[in-house]
């Protein structure tokens, strides 16, 4: 476990994915890269060196996630590559169909997790995307937290048998782990916490340590799993993990309803496990307010005050 | 096999699939008739190239049913050529049998799950793709139903198609003008189809899609084609065919001949 104040990476979260991809595509020759005309700075050199492996199908996800079923079919390795919303809710059907139901291992990739496209807009936003892809069996669903967890996802995908999906944050975030890591277990407990365990996912791993630091203001001893892989959950692992904790609390930048906070109430549920469990995220509506991240957590409630005090009073 | 023999078999087929359909009591006729004489030219004239006892065979050519409704036609065919017993076909859409209504990868010779509309199209591209970067010679060939290219996500694949200049793919389109409940020009009209698919830059031919002549010449330079762009094969075919009383009627898109009606069905493909 590493101080998460003591590490900030200079490496952006997408370009720690990309530059994986490229390293892992400059050796594998099946390996390609559709994009449904979505950019980003690391990709540059890819499309330049490895012009034959990128494709930009255009702005047409749904046919985008087809032709990769029939790219795997035939024998290649492919990851789709979108803003999130676009690449999970517009073109869902051809997922469940054309890959989950046919078991092809192609990677989803979608960029902008939770509300990083903040004053875009919600028609930008991924806070569903994490609900629907979840029901779908057989699909694992990484959504990693810093560079080190970014980079790993893109080699635990490019290793599976079955279809992955990818949720990239964006920026410099501070780091979380070494990269002697495996993240074979699905999640890491950050920092034990006696008194409450708070279990995360993606960027807001970082505002959990906020969180904790300012908790413990008022005598909590608030603790931190971060749940990079949301699907599937390594259940006895984690319910070993959190289970001595007096309580949970789940919190994410995504929709209370069949998120984070979903999969762990329906673990206890399964498990027969009784133990106080407060879900913080988005709660059931949109906000179509406009403003810069920060101000769009505050206006979901999902800033460090109000989530402490949400966890105070409870 | 001959246009005789061609003719021979699509009267068995169509008569397998009313079997099917009436034993399971669901199923839909009217498409599924409509394209028999497609797909027994396809699979029988030699077109085709597979290895029934190696249904994985990497230079097979690729045949995907995107109007997955018209399974019960396929699977008499793949049947008869020795995919899976013909004794499966009476299982059609029975509990825990091999054969639902729609085709899935787990039946030996099906290439993709199929059923909702407008898939097909583009996995077909993106196999004919990956034939194109491996320099693979087989052939892609995607059957659409027209009622199917109401769907935005045909157009998608279409466009992606002719871009990337697989001519080493072919669509056909079984033309009967009929959708679920409503002939194709009264709810979303496809008119003009032809100019449509010209201007999306492909090769486009128009058959009768019931006759085994037409069929086989439109589709037999299909591998040798001295053209860049993709080939679409509007097939002119009627709802039904096969049976007097289904032919054009919007009520057999997947009604259940019982009774009466199943032994005229009968008679008339006896």
């Amino acid at each position: 476990m590493l101080k998460q104040k003591n590490k900030q990476s200079n490496v952006d979260i997408r370009d720690a994915f990309f530059d994986e991809l490229y390293e892992i595509a400059k050796k594998d020759r099946d390996v390609l890269f559709l994009t449904a005309d979505m950019g980003a700075f690391s990709l540059e050199r890819f499309k330049r060196n490895l012009p034959s492996q990128y494709i930009n199908v255009g702005v047409a996800e749904q046919n985008m996630i087809s032709v990769a079923a029939g790219l795997c079919l035939g024998g290649k390795r492919v990851f789709v590559y979108a803003i999130a919303p676009f690449v999970t809710q517009r073109c869902y059907e051809q997922i469940k169909i054309d890959l989950v139901c046919m078991r092809l291992p192609v990677t989803i990739i979608g960029a902008g997790a939770g509300i990083v496209y903040n004053s875009d807009g919600f028609t930008h936003h991924a806070t569903q995307d994490i609900a629907i892809m979840r029901t779908l069996a057989g699909l694992t669903i990484l959504n990693p937290a810093d560079s080190v967890t970014a980079a790993a996802a893109l080699r635990i995908a490019y290793k599976s048998d079955s279809p992955v999906y990818v949720r990239i944050d964006k920026g410099k975030l501070p780091l979380l782990y070494d990269k002697k890591n495996t993240f074979s277990d699905g999640f890491s407990v950050l920092k034990p916490g006696r008194d409450l365990m708070i279990i995360t996912t993606g960027t807001m791993v970082h505002q959990a340590f906020e969180v904790a630091e300012k908790l413990l203001g008022y005598s909590i001893d608030a603790g931190i799993v971060d749940l990079y892989r949301i699907k599937p959950i390594n259940e006895e692992l984690f319910l070993g993990a959190v289970k001595r904790s007096r309580r949970l609390a789940t919190l994410e930048e995504h929709s209370v309803i069949g998120g984070v906070g979903s999969a762990v109430s329906e673990i206890l549920a399964d498990r027969d496990v009784v133990l106080p469990l407060k879900r913080i995220g988005i709660t059931d509506k949109y906000s179509c307010n406009y403003g810069n991240r920060e101000w769009m957590r505050k206006d979901y409630g999902l800033d460090i005050e109000n989530i402490c005090k949400v966890l105070v009073n409870w | 096999m001959d246009i005789k023999g061609l003719k021979i078999k699509s009267l068995w087929v169509r008569r397998q699939v009313l079997e099917m359909i009436a034993g399971a009591k669901k199923g839909h006729i009217g498409g599924a008739f409509s394209c028999a004489d497609i797909l027994t030219t396809l699979f029988y004239s030699g077109i085709l190239k597979f290895d029934v006892k190696n249904p994985n065979w990497p230079q097979r050519d690729r045949f995907i049913l995107s109007k997955g409704h018209s399974a019960a036609t396929l699977y008499a065919i793949l049947a008869d050529l020795g995919f899976f017993p013909v004794s499966e076909l009476k299982n059609f859409c029975s509990n825990n049998s091999i054969l639902g209504g729609h085709p899935d990868r787990r039946i030996p010779g099906i290439e993709a799950d199929t059923g909702s509309l407008g898939h097909g199209l583009g996995i077909g591209a993106g196999i004919a793709l990956s034939a194109k970067i491996n320099r693979v010679k087989f052939m892609n060939v995607v059957l659409m139903g027209d009622g199917e290219c109401d769907e935005g996500s045909v157009w998608e694949a279409s466009m992606f198609a002719a871009h990337h200049k697989l001519n080493n793919l072919v669509a056909i389109i079984d033309r009967n003008r009929q959708c679920v409940t409503d002939f194709t020009e009264d709810c979303l009209s496809l008119e003009p189809l032809i100019d449509k698919w010209r201007a999306f830059n492909w090769d486009v031919r128009v058959v009768d899609g019931h006759s085994h002549e037409d069929l086989f010449t439109s589709l037999g330079d299909f591998r040798t084609r001295l053209d860049s762009r993709p080939l679409v094969i509007i097939a002119k075919t009627i709802k039904g065919k096969g049976v007097s009383f289904m032919e054009g009627k919007l009520v057999w898109h997947h009604s259940v001949p019982e009774g009466n009606s199943l032994e005229l069905a009968r008679r008339e493909l006896s």
